[in-house]
Parts: structure tokens; C-alpha cells; sequence
């Protein structure tokens, strides 16, 4: 066109002469970029995998059947589970420890009484069964889940297929009081909507009845594709997606790798981003003037002091992602053949990460927002499959790779997205920063209470948020 | 009006160089004051208003068949988890090795026999400051005419023990069968850290190496010593390291393994930088330059993938002990593994972990039982929170420099290679500084006549040049 134009526009005077190929150098530069960013890559790449143990066999197709399967237990497992809790060598804590060194022995010796006298791993089992367990072969390996669906549809409403996927050290089991809450809403108070789900729980490969890889190199990307996957075997083209801790990751990379796919994400944990300078500058400047910056009054609230809250807190918190990190294996051992080593490294977590006060407390105010009965049996998964060190080297495959999530940050989240935040949250990320990289967030929600274990401590709390999100997103 | 301004340059230069002097000695002279001896009490509950017994008992290590076989039950039943393929020991203690030395522990390893070996040496327990302490003393067999033994405080680090030095006590002790010649003969002491081995664990918050060295320095004086040597690496360098700096009148000479800089500063960073282009500007030597750089692969990675224990020790001891103190296989498995990338960076690669390379598998397994039967695992961890929980580079002796006699054997496979031009800067009066030709981070378990000679060279040189003072 410019060029066209040219032997015409000597006749028109100068500025028209400047103008127009300024003009149409503009819009050609704007349609340049429209068209690249529109072949930009936002998505990643989905690729394969193989995680079965030797040789991938080639001949005959994958087993593609879906089992069901229900969770079992004998009287050589409780026994030998009793004798190990019967002969546990304890050491006493300096004076004055309460949680401040890791669990409190005096505390952990009445959990052990209870685990060995009152602790019914049968009835428990019973528990677990009562949703209807699966497995499936997915890239060589099976992957564990549970399927429920509601009881009873009202008449006229669609059920939408909703994804929960755990963390670590948490299982499908966490999930257990927020499922009647997401098939049946209506049943147990919430708010009747259009919104129903039928709800998949899977366990992450190498975690509770999931088999764990065999190879190296199985990081967030291979779960979320095999996560995928199973959602095709079922069936599902389009679905909700929703997690926190790990689940956040996972859930997050499938959005990012089948957009078409994920309706919607729901995260209860957003993964912290990488620092740019930008972000560096907003965190100085928000301490002193937060409105100025896009901080609310809340932000400010659960993210200053910054260096105690998101450095000091964080460190002192992070010993254990350190060495599963680098040396799984090792840490996982001990924990896999005693069985109280383990219930004190996994229970440590569940008070630390409910709410950080509990830090003071002699019995780690771990019965304050759990029994005894909910926190033994998300321990004794990890014990009756001894998926402990399959469970840790998650951290090696997902951060040696990519200690900051780098790649992943530069893609971006495009589907709608819905998050709350809870107040005890390892650590706060403010709307404004989650905005870099959930470049769609529908709904964030300051949660009242609650902290990192959502679905577990606060199953109402996190349901209205997940149905309130979703109805949104219906509405778009 | 020429003359003025002229004037007022040169007053102007006077006052930035008074300043920048000021502003110097303000704030990066060492201060050369001594460290405050540490007073505490670690025993259970109150203080006592009776006078606290110091009596040195005698000891000895004992074993009955009811450990033994809870041992073997606890062995017999261990729950393994197969490694990933081809894994090696890059995700930490290798399974399929571990259970190898397993079945030795089980079957070959005889623990009756490696007690009498461990008791071949006296050792004593003495209450101080309210704790049980043990530890090693051995005295030279035979004396020349006229020659007086002298005294040598030898202190472990986290996962050893004492019984890291019983290899290296012969070449102390009696030199002249070993061919190390007879000038300097020395009587030995080797404590165990209180929460390590068979000494008493502090019952206590707060118990650090300052506590440690404030201990075992009521210990030298306890046992009549007025004049020392002292020598460590792991903790035992920062230990020894902090009794230099409370008693540097009763230390002769503080001779170290290991070293390491915990106040990193603006010259540091520019020679992380530059060191690999300009070494003789950092005061860097050849050999330096060989083990410190790529600095990235030697030093920030190494760093990060080889601390996740100190990361989770220094935070969270009681919840990582507790199973550890319940598995012995567990237990194994996370001590084996610094037996390994500890003396080998490349053991790593190995399937076996490179563990049967320098060290007998009774050897390790003598080290494990120690922290087996005693219980220790826990109290051993909480020493990293006692001394890192404030942050790396805050407390007091870490500004405090070093004036007495220093030696370094500086061993090729350290974690960590801490050049001459760093050390100097803390430890004012380095007397030798060597590159030991082979060796890593268990120096006196692994290379013991090595160490035996740079602590002997490094005597030699110190004693000489009192000699020489007094004259």
C-alpha cells in the first residue's frame, strides 16, 4: 500500500508526505504484532511419556480398562503397624521446645498411645471405601482415584465434572468433606445455584494407591497431561479444575497446556512467582503506601512485615522442601520404616501450615481444627503403600529442572481462574501479583479463616468459593 | 583567592582520608577483644545449690543381648524403597546398595568385638555445668628422657564422633613406631560433643559451640592441662575454633581441617567474580583456582544441593530425628550418605555411592552404632539449630578474629574450599597452610597419616618459634 501510494503523494504537501507512510508503517507494525502474539505459544507443550518399570513393551496396545478397586487391610499389616508403634525409641526435647524444634516428643507419645489403643485402621478402611475407588494405566503406570457422583440430580441441572487434586504430605483424602459439599450442595446448606459437580480425586503418581514412576524426570508436566488423559478416558471434554499445594501446580499446568479443556481453574495456593524488579519495587513501595501500588488493606495485613513474613517465615519453613529436593531417598527412608518418624514429619506440617501460632503450643494445637482420626488415617496412607520417598522425589523432579518455574511463569494462565486466599497461608500473594501470571482471575476472595490444608480444615468455606466461582464462570 | 581554594582542596582531601580511615577502623577491623566464656547449666530442671561433683569416672562401652537383637528385629523388618532407574546415589542413599550393607550389618558385622575396639582406649565421663561429658584420653607408651606429652584436644563434627580419631591416635601418641619421628609427642583427648555419643545431651535451649568450647575448656582445666593444642573439623573447627578465641592464653596452637567464612563482604564477592581471571589479585593461588572454580558447579550449587540437611537440622531437628532415632536402616542411610559425597564429590555417580573406597564397612558401622545405641540423633541435630537458628554470619565469635597459632591442612575433596586469602582475614596468625594431595571432609578417618603430619609439621613450627621468642 505504501509503496503504492508513494508516486501519488508528491503531489500532496509534505506533512501528508510524512503522515501516511508513518500511518501505515503503524498500522502494519500493530497488525504485525497481532498476528505474532496470536501465534505466540501460550500454551505448553503437551508431550509424552513412559513411567513403567524396565523396557516399554510395544507390542499390544495400553490396557485402557478402568478397575474399580477398593482399599484393603490385614491382621499381619495392623500387627506389624503395632509393634513398630509399640517399640518406638523416643528422645526427649530440651525444656521450653513446644514446636519450636520440629514435633514435640512428650505430645508425639499421646498421639502414638491413641494410634496404637484407639485407632481403628479397619473402620477407617470402611471410611476410605466409601466412595467408589478406581485404577487406571496411564503411561505405564496406575493411577489411583475416586469417582463420585451425585446421588440424586435436581431436575434440570447440569453436573459439571470438577477435578481435586491433593498436595504433599496430603492425599485424596483431604478432599473427603468437601465432596458431599460440591455432588450435593442443597443437601448440606449451600447455596442451591445452577451448580452441581460429580467430582474426580486422583492420587498424584507416587503418592497413596497411585503407582509410583519408575523413571526419572516425572515432574508437574507429566501429571497434569496424565491428568488429562484419565479425564479423557472418563470421558470429560471440558472440566473444572481445582488444588491447592501441589494440586495448585498441576491444576495450573493443565490449564496451561489444554485451555480447551479447563473450563475453569480454582487454586487455594498460588504458587509464589519469580521476583522481577517491578515486583521488587511494588514490594518496597507497598510496605509504606500498598494503595499506590495495587495492594489492598489486606494485602498489606498478610504480607508485611515482608522479611519476616516472606523471607525469615518461609526459611524456617522450607528445611524439608531443601532435602527432598535433593536428597529424597535418604530423607524418605527412616520415615518409611517407622512409622511414628513418619506421623511426626507428615503431623508437623498439619500444625505449622493450619496456623503458624501453633508454633507455641506444647501439642502443636494439632487437635484444634483435626481429629486424631482424620490426621492417622492421611498418615497411615502413606504408610500401608509406603509411598514416602516416591512422595518426596516429586520435589527433586519438579525444582531441579526449574528452580523458578520459569518457563512455566512466562507462558501464563488464560483460563478463567478463581482464587481464595486464605489467611494462614504459608505465604500471601496479593491479586495484584498473582495478576502476572493468572492473566484471568474471575474471583480472588480474601478466605476468613483457614490455612493450607483448605478442603481438609474448612471443606464450607472452600466449597462456597469453588460453586461461587463456577457460577460465575458459567455466566461468561 | 588561588591560595585559598588551594587550601581548602587539600583540607577537603585531609578530611575524606581521615574519614575514610575512621569509617575503616569503624567498621571493618576485626576487633581483636576475647570471646566471653560461656557459663551455663544443661542439666534437667533447677540448678542444684550443692556443689556439683567433678570427679572423672572411668568408662567403658557395653553392649547387652537385648540390644543386640532389637537391633536385628528392627534390621530384619526394615521397609526398603526401590530407587528410580539408574539413579545411582543422585537422589541420596542408593536402596539396593543400602540393603547390602544391611545384610553385612546383620550378618558379618559383629558389634561385641567393635565395643572392645572402641574400649581399647580409656575413656572418662565427668559432670560439667551439669552434663555428663565423655571422652577419650589416651596417653603416650613411653616417654624419652626428659620430654614432656603434649596435650592435644581432638573434637568431631556431625555424623562422627570420637571414633573418627582412633586411627589417627597411634601416629599422636607414638609416633616413632610409625615412623613420624619422636620430637613431638602428644596425649590425646577426644570429648564427644554434649548430645553426641555417650556424652549427655543439654536439656537446655541454647547450648552452641561457644557453650561446647566453654565446656570442653572446663574439661582441659579439670584434667590439669594449663597449655593446649587443639585441633577439628565440622563443628570440632568451629568449636576449637571459639575455645582459641576464650582462652587464647591457655591455646598454644589451634590446627584445623576445615574452614569455613561466615562473614562474606564486598571483596569476597568480587573475588567469586574476577578470582578465575585475575587469581593474583585476590591473593589466590593456583590450586585454589583449581578446587573454587567454575564457581557456580564448586561452590553456589554444591552449596544448595549438598545443605539440605543443615536446612532442615537447623529448623526442624526433632521432627527429621525422630524416625531416624526409630530405623536403623533410616538412620544408616542418612549418615552412609555424607560418608559419601563428603569424601567424593563424584561418589555420587557410583551405584555403590563409592562407600567401600576409603572406609571398611565396620568402620562406618562402628560410627552409626555409636549414635544407634546412645540415642543421639536428635540431640546431635539440634546443635545445627543452637547455632544457626539467628542466621549465618550474626552472632558475636563470628566477628571476633583468631590471634592464636593457626595451621590448616586444606584437603582437596572438603565440601567447600576456603582459599589462604579468605582464612587469613579471620585467622590473623596462619603458622602453615597446606594443599593436602588427597582427602576429603573425614580427614582423620580417612587420611590419618596425613593429618598426622601437617598436625606434627604445624607443632613443630609453633614450638620453634616460641623457642625463638623466649630467647
Amino acid at each position: 500500500q505504501t509503496i503504492l501510494c508513494l508516486p501519488r503523494s508528491f503531489e500532496y504537501s509534505q506533512k501528508h508526505a510524512v503522515l501516511v507512510p508513518v500511518a501505515a508503517l503503524g498500522a502494519g507494525g500493530v497488525l504485525l504484532c497481532w498476528l505474532k502474539s496470536g501465534r505466540r505459544i501460550k500454551i505448553i507443550d503437551m508431550g509424552d511419556g513412559w513411567w513403567g518399570s524396565g523396557e516399554r513393551t510395544h507390542k499390544g496396545k495400553e490396557d485402557l480398562s478402568i478397575r474399580p478397586f477398593k482399599i484393603e487391610t490385614s491382621d499381619e499389616e495392623i500387627e506389624d503397624l503395632h509393634q513398630r508403634l509399640d517399640r518406638f525409641r523416643f528422645t526427649p526435647h530440651v525444656e521450653g521446645a513446644a514446636f519450636h524444634y520440629g514435633f514435640n516428643s512428650t505430645y508425639l507419645r499421646k498421639v502414638v498411645a491413641y494410634w496404637r489403643n484407639q485407632f481403628d485402621w479397619r473402620k477407617q478402611v470402611e471410611v476410605l471405601n466409601k466412595y467408589p475407588h478406581f485404577h487406571t494405566t496411564i503411561e505405564g503406570i496406575n493411577i489411583h482415584f475416586i469417582h463420585v457422583k451425585p446421588s440424586s440430580v435436581p431436575h434440570g441441572r447440569a453436573v459439571r465434572p470438577l477435578l481435586l487434586v491433593h498436595g504433599w504430605p496430603g492425599s485424596f483424602y483431604e478432599f473427603y468433606k468437601i465432596i458431599p459439599l460440591l455432588t450435593e450442595p442443597a443437601k448440606h446448606g449451600l447455596n442451591e445455584g445452577d451448580v452441581v459437580f460429580e467430582v474426580i480425586c486422583p492420587s498424584i503418581p507416587g503418592y497413596g494407591f497411585s503407582e509410583a514412576p519408575h523413571k526419572k524426570g516425572f515432574d508437574s508436566i507429566a501429571t497434569a497431561r496424565i491428568f488429562h488423559k484419565l479425564m479423557s478416558r472418563l470421558g470429560f471434554r471440558e472440566y473444572y479444575v481445582q488444588g491447592g499445594d501441589w494440586g495448585s501446580r498441576i491444576t495450573t499446568n493443565m490449564a496451561q497446556m489444554l485451555p480447551q479443556c479447563v473450563k475453569g481453574l480454582h487454586v487455594n495456593l498460588v504458587f509464589i512467582a519469580r521476583q522481577s524488579l517491578g515486583s521488587l519495587i511494588r514490594t518496597m513501595l507497598g510496605a509504606y503506601v500498598p494503595w499506590l501500588v495495587g495492594f489492598t488493606r489486606e494485602d498489606a495485613r498478610r504480607y508485611y512485615p515482608f522479611m519476616q513474613k516472606n523471607v525469615y517465615d518461609l526459611l524456617r519453613e522450607s528445611g524439608y522442601l531443601h532435602i527432598q529436593a535433593t536428597k529424597p531417598d535418604t530423607a524418605g527412608c527412616g520415615l518409611n520404616d517407622s512409622p511414628v518418624g513418619l506421623a511426626a514429619y507428615i503431623l508437623e506440617k498439619f500444625s505449622t501450615w493450619t496456623d503458624k501460632s501453633f508454633l507455641h503450643k506444647d501439642d502443636g494445637g494439632l487437635e484444634s481444627k483435626y481429629s486424631l482420626d482424620e490426621l492417622l488415617t492421611n498418615v497411615m496412607i502413606y504408610w500401608v503403600t509406603a509411598s514416602i520417598v516416591p512422595s518426596m522425589r516429586y520435589y527433586k523432579e519438579n525444582f531441579s529442572k526449574d528452580p523458578d518455574l520459569s518457563a512455566h511463569n512466562r507462558v501464563g494462565v488464560y483460563v478463567p481462574t478463581g482464587i481464595a486466599a486464605f489467611p494462614q497461608e504459608i505465604a500471601h500473594v496479593p491479586r495484584v501479583r498473582a495478576k502476572d501470571f493468572y492473566r484471568n482471575i474471575i474471583t480472588y476472595t480474601y478466605m476468613p479463616r483457614g490455612g493450607h490444608f483448605a478442603a481438609f480444615e474448612e471443606p464450607k468455606l472452600l466449597a462456597e468459593d469453588i460453586i461461587q466461582f463456577v457460577q460465575k464462570v458459567e455466566q461468561l | 583567592e588561588f591560595c585559598s581554594s588551594l587550601a581548602g582542596i587539600m583540607l577537603l582531601e585531609v578530611f575524606l582520608v581521615l574519614g575514610t580511615l575512621l569509617i575503616y577502623f569503624l567498621f571493618s577491623k576485626k576487633k581483636e577483644e576475647t570471646l566471653p566464656f560461656k557459663d551455663g547449666w544443661w542439666g534437667r530442671g533447677q540448678k542444684p545449690v550443692t556443689k556439683e561433683d567433678s570427679s572423672v569416672r572411668p568408662f567403658k562401652v557395653e553392649t547387652t543381648e537385648e540390644e543386640l537383637s532389637d537391633l536385628f528385629r528392627r534390621l530384619d523388618q526394615a521397609r526398603f524403597t526401590e530407587p528410580l532407574e539408574s539413579s545411582c546415589f543422585h537422589y541420596g542413599t542408593n536402596s539396593v546398595h543400602l540393603r547390602k550393607v544391611v545384610s553385612y550389618w546383620k550378618n558379618q558385622f559383629n558389634w561385641k568385638k567393635q565395643a572392645e575396639v572402641l574400649n581399647k582406649y580409656p575413656q572418662f565421663k565427668t559432670k560439667i555445668q551439669g552434663i555428663d561429658i565423655h571422652f577419650v584420653h589416651v596417653k603416650p607408651p613411653r616417654l624419652p628422657e626428659g620430654q614432656a606429652a603434649k596435650p592435644l584436644l581432638m573434637v568431631h563434627g556431625w555424623p562422627g564422633s570420637f571414633y573418627e580419631f582412633y586411627k589417627i591416635i597411634p601416629l599422636l601418641t607414638d609416633p616413632a613406631s610409625h615412623g613420624l619421628g619422636d620430637e613431638h609427642i602428644f596425649e590425646v583427648i577426644c570429648p564427644s560433643i554434649p548430645g553426641y555419643g555417650f556424652s549427655e545431651a543439654p536439656h537446655k535451649k541454647d547450648f552452641n559451640s561457644v557453650s561446647a568450647a566453654s565446656v570442653f575448656y572446663e574439661l582441659m582445666l579439670r584434667l590439669g592441662f594449663n597449655e593446649f593444642y587443639t585441633q577439628g573439623g565440622d563443628w570440632g573447627w568451629l568449636i576449637c575454633t571459639n575455645l582459641a578465641q576464650i582462652a587464647p592464653n591457655h591455646v598454644k596452637g589451634l590446627h584445623l581441617n576445615m574452614v569455613l567464612v561466615s562473614k562474606l563482604g564486598l571483596t569476597h564477592l568480587l573475588s567469586i567474580l574476577l578470582g578465575w581471571y585475575f587469581p593474583g589479585l585476590f591473593g589466590f593461588q593456583d590450586e585454589d583456582v583449581r578446587r573454587m572454580f567454575p564457581f557456580l558447579k564448586k561452590g553456589l550449587y554444591r552449596i544448595l544441593s549438598e545443605s539440605g540437611y543443615a536446612h532442615i537440622q537447623a529448623t526442624k531437628p526433632d521432627t527429621v530425628g525422630c524416625g531416624l532415632n526409630d530405623s536403623p536402616v533410616g538412620l544408616a542411610a542418612y549418615i552412609l550418605e555424607k560418608f559419601s559425597s563428603w569424601t567424593d564429590m563424584e561418589f555420587q555417580n557410583l551405584e555403590d555411592g563409592g562407600l567401600e573406597k576409603k572406609f571398611s564397612l565396620d568402620d562406618l558401622l562402628t560410627n552409626i552404632m555409636i549414635y544407634w545405641v546412645s540415642g543421639c540423633i536428635v540431640p546431635s541435630m539440634r546443635f545445627y539449630k543452637e547455632n544457626l537458628q539467628k542466621g549465618i554470619g550474626t552472632q558475636k565469635h563470628e566477628k571476633l578474629t583468631v590471634q592464636v597459632p593457626t595451621g590448616i591442612a586444606s584437603f582437596p575433596n572438603e565440601i567447600l574450599h576456603t582459599p589462604q586469602a579468605w582464612a587469613k582475614k579471620k585467622y590473623t596468625n596462619i603458622v602453615s597452610f597446606h594443599f593436602m594431595p588427597r582427602g576429603g571432609h573425614f580427614a582423620a578417618f580417612e587420611e590419618p597419616e596425613l593429618l598426622a603430619k601437617d598436625i606434627l609439621q604445624f607443632v613443630d613450627k609453633v614450638e620453634k618459634e616460641q623457642l625463638w621468642k623466649k630467647k
